[in-house]
């Protein structure tokens, strides 16, 4: 941890502490279809980030008096794992965890046509494997992908990830050690890439009204670039050429070896 | 799935066992493919991911610094967790851990603190001060029957995988290890259920829903056992109780070569 | 289907501009025509569709379904056939009573605003085994004029009635190929020359007798 009067620099000739850019993200790659038993599922890592996520229904909400006879209820239930921070954390849903999870259904219920679906519930399960900052923007992302695989009808993605200040500078997708800087600010936000309609915004710190308009505009091209990945992913799962299953192709590969040995 | 469907899918198993047959062509002492990976979290001290056939499931150990308990000042401990998450099957639910959930992580525990595979004064740091409390934690991921046996791979599997943080000042430096966790032996779980007169090792889902009762046995890598567990509403005769401790004691020699 | 240029889409994704008739999976916003599903889109002049690649099975009057019988009412039998909500049969529409457990086909003579049906002209199976595919994959289970289906009941032996609703009947017969095929047909329904490669699966895997 670096002491008070020791100045850091979170931005050095265009480079952060880790090596990115101003404007870039960690590392994200996003699988889709990791569950069986689920309707849908999706598995994310993004930078240090590790998070599944499983949907299930539509189906029907129990108890009764919990349903609502217009329209579908989604369900993200945001959980960490024991051993996804440096402490163990208490396997008990902490605050945060409500919290996050109230404000992610909210995000997704816009985006689905839960109208179609009375008295029923979508259940979306984000477990989070591994963190490192911005764990709810990857359970979110990997949320919308989930619901695109369950068959869910839906207006658009939600695409999310951090944005925020650290050091004096506006930069995206903060990891563990900008969030720890004296002066940072972040922010989870969360788009409708086709209209950029913000499904989610939440903020702490800090932040001058100019320098939170250079966040919307760089959380904005963030979310577009999560997008990218998230129907990059979706389509993989069906291209023609990588219909092949992962499981299977490995075991034409097995078979392929073992001919080989033959 | 509905109850009343289930119902159809494990008529099916019964009337397959009537000729000593499996829904996947499995022999009856056969476990499904089993296959083991570390590194989940990078923040646990040591993690693993089985996968056995469709179940699949992970583990996480985190070393936490704690106070002996009065009657074993110079041991440290273990802890086991398991929390049947409604990700893994459509059948659990969010809320405090019910019998299913505790059965299993004591069962899991026992495994492992009863083989003395740790050496709980190894775990001592300060006598009557400081110790290590070792805290296993399991989940799964989707559950296609035998969780038993899953989580005691990967409780295995992660607890192998374990480092030791280094202690500085009394506290734990975070991210710097003193060493890997010492194993004396490797103790794993092998599960039958009872079908009808049938028992087979390593159950599927649609084959625990068909079962009349269970049997966990663990054995070590010593050909030590370690601990029994019998579940369900069917009983077993010593015989199939010999038979299942036979086959779990090779069949686990097996699933040892994965680790 | 008039089979052209096929496009996979994700949800939210524009598919057509201007005046056209709309299919399924599909929703205007501002005079603009987007999927609501990801799915496959054939490029097509005249109507504005999406096939679904997944989904629940929403019913629809005039549908034939398989269904189990799940519990007894006093007019009446709840039954599962694979719905967000439980659907009904009236006694008047059977003449045997049933059991819980019974597999039956029948055609859903009404569906009410909350998505529950009614079921009509019941039939009743004995034996045979249930299976299941995702609803929106039946279709090509099917096939062109049933090509699919009669290649399936050609080469397997087996005696199917399939289910609009993804659950499928099937007695007599090598039900364990029929079980590979519909595994094949689940995994690969997105792609083309399906009836061919089925064809051939089916052809190469047969017991020889």
């Amino acid at each position: 941890m670096a002491k008070k009067d020791e100045k850091i620099d979170y931005v050095k000739n265009g480079k952060r502490v880790d090596g990115r850019k101003v404007e870039e993200l960690r590392p994200l790659t996003i699988e889709v279809g990791v569950i069986d038993n689920a309707d849908g599922s999706a598995y994310l890592e993004w930078g240090q980030n590790k998070v599944i996520v499983a949907v299930y229904g539509p189906r029907e909400l129990l108890p009764k008096h919990k349903q609502d006879p217009r329209k579908a209820i989604v369900n993200f239930q945001y959980r960490m794992a024991t051993f996804s921070v440096p402490d163990r954390k208490n396997p008990r849903p902490a605050r945060r965890e409500i919290e996050i999870s109230k404000v992610c259904s909210e995000a997704l219920q816009r985006a689905v046509f839960a109208e179609r679906f009375p008295n029923t519930v979508i259940d979306v399960f984000v477990q989070i494997l591994d963190s490192n900052a911005g764990s709810r923007a990857a359970g979110l992302s990997a949320a919308s992908v989930a619901l695109a695989d369950a068959g869910i009808p839906m207006r658009d993605l939600v695409a999310s990830t951090g944005v925020g200040k650290a050091g004096g500078e506006i930069i995206l997708d903060l990891n563990k050690f900008e969030e720890d800087a004296p002066d940072a600010v972040d922010i989870p936000i969360a788009i409708m890439p086709r209209t950029e309609e913000i499904v989610l915004l939440q903020m702490d710190g800090l932040l001058t009204t100019k320098e939170w308009k250079k966040c919307l505009e760089l959380g904005v091209k963030g979310c577009k670039q999560v997008y990218e990945v998230q129907r990059a992913a979706l389509q993989k799962k069906y291209d023609a050429a990588g219909a092949v299953k992962g499981k299977e192709k490995k075991k034409e590969e097995k078979a392929a070896k073992k001919e080989k040995v033959k | 799935m509905e109850p009343v469907l289930w119902a159809l899918k494990t008529d099916k198993v019964k009337a397959a066992l009537k000729e000593e047959k499996r829904l996947d062509d499995r022999a009856l002492d056969a476990y499904r493919d089993i296959e083991v990976s570390n590194e989940v979290s990078k923040n646990a001290e040591g993690s693993a991911r089985v996968r056995l056939g469709k179940t699949d499931v992970i583990a996480g150990v985190k070393m936490i610094l704690g106070t002996p308990y009065p009657d074993s000042p110079g041991e440290g401990t273990i802890s086991v967790g398991a929390e049947l998450h409604p990700m893994a099957f459509s059948e659990y639910e969010f809320g405090p851990p019910k019998p299913d959930a505790i059965e299993v992580s004591r069962v899991v525990d026992r495994c492992i603190r009863e083989s003395k595979t740790l050496n709980f004064k190894d775990l001592c740091i300060k006598e009557g001060e400081q110790i290590w409390i070792c805290f296993i934690d399991l989940y799964p991921l989707n559950d296609d029957g035998n969780l038993f046996d899953a989580f005691s791979i990967a409780g295995l599997a992660a607890l192998i995988d374990t480092k030791i943080p280094k202690i500085e000042d009394d506290k734990i430096v975070k991210g710097e290890y003193s060493g890997k966790l010492k194993l004396a032996r490797q103790p794993l779980l092998s599960t039958f259920a009872k079908i009808g007169n049938t028992v087979v090792l390593d159950p599927t889902m649609v084959e625990q829903k068909a079962q009349d009762a269970r049997f966990s046995v663990a054995t070590t890598d010593d050909n030590y056992l370690c601990a029994f567990q019998k579940g369900g509403f069917g009983g077993f005769t010593g015989a199939e109780i010999d038979s299942c401790i036979d086959i779990a004691t090779k069949a686990s020699k097996m699933v040892r070569k994965k680790l | 289907m008039n089979l052209s240029e096929k496009k996979l889409v994700i949800p939210g994704e524009l598919i057509a501009e201007g005046r056209m008739k709309l299919g399924s999976h599909v929703f205007v916003e501002n005079g603009k025509i987007y999927s609501d599903a990801l799915g496959l889109f054939y490029e097509n002049n005249e109507i504005a569709s999406v096939v679904a690649l997944k989904g629940r099975y929403i019913p629809r009057r005039g549908d034939l379904i398989v269904g189990i019988v799940n519990s007894e009412k006093f007019s009446g039998y709840t039954v599962d056939v694979n719905t967000i909500n439980t659907s009904y049969i009236s006694k008047d529409a059977v003449r045997d009573r049933l059991q819980r457990g019974v597999v039956f086909s029948a055609k859903i003579n009404e569906v009410d605003e909350l998505g529950e049906a009614r079921l009509d002209d019941v039939r009743v199976f004995y034996g045979g085994e249930i299976f299941s595919i995702t609803p929106v994959k039946v279709p090509r289970l099917i096939g062109k004029s049933g090509s699919m289906l009669n290649q399936l009941k050609d080469e397997t032996g087996c005696n199917i009635m399939v289910g609009r609703n993804g659950w499928i009947w099937a007695k007599g017969g090598d039900t364990k190929l029929f079980a590979k095929a519909l595994n094949l047909i689940e995994e690969e329904s997105h792609k083309s020359n399906l009836t061919n490669k089925v064809g051939e699966f089916l052809k190469k895997n047969k017991v020889k007798k």
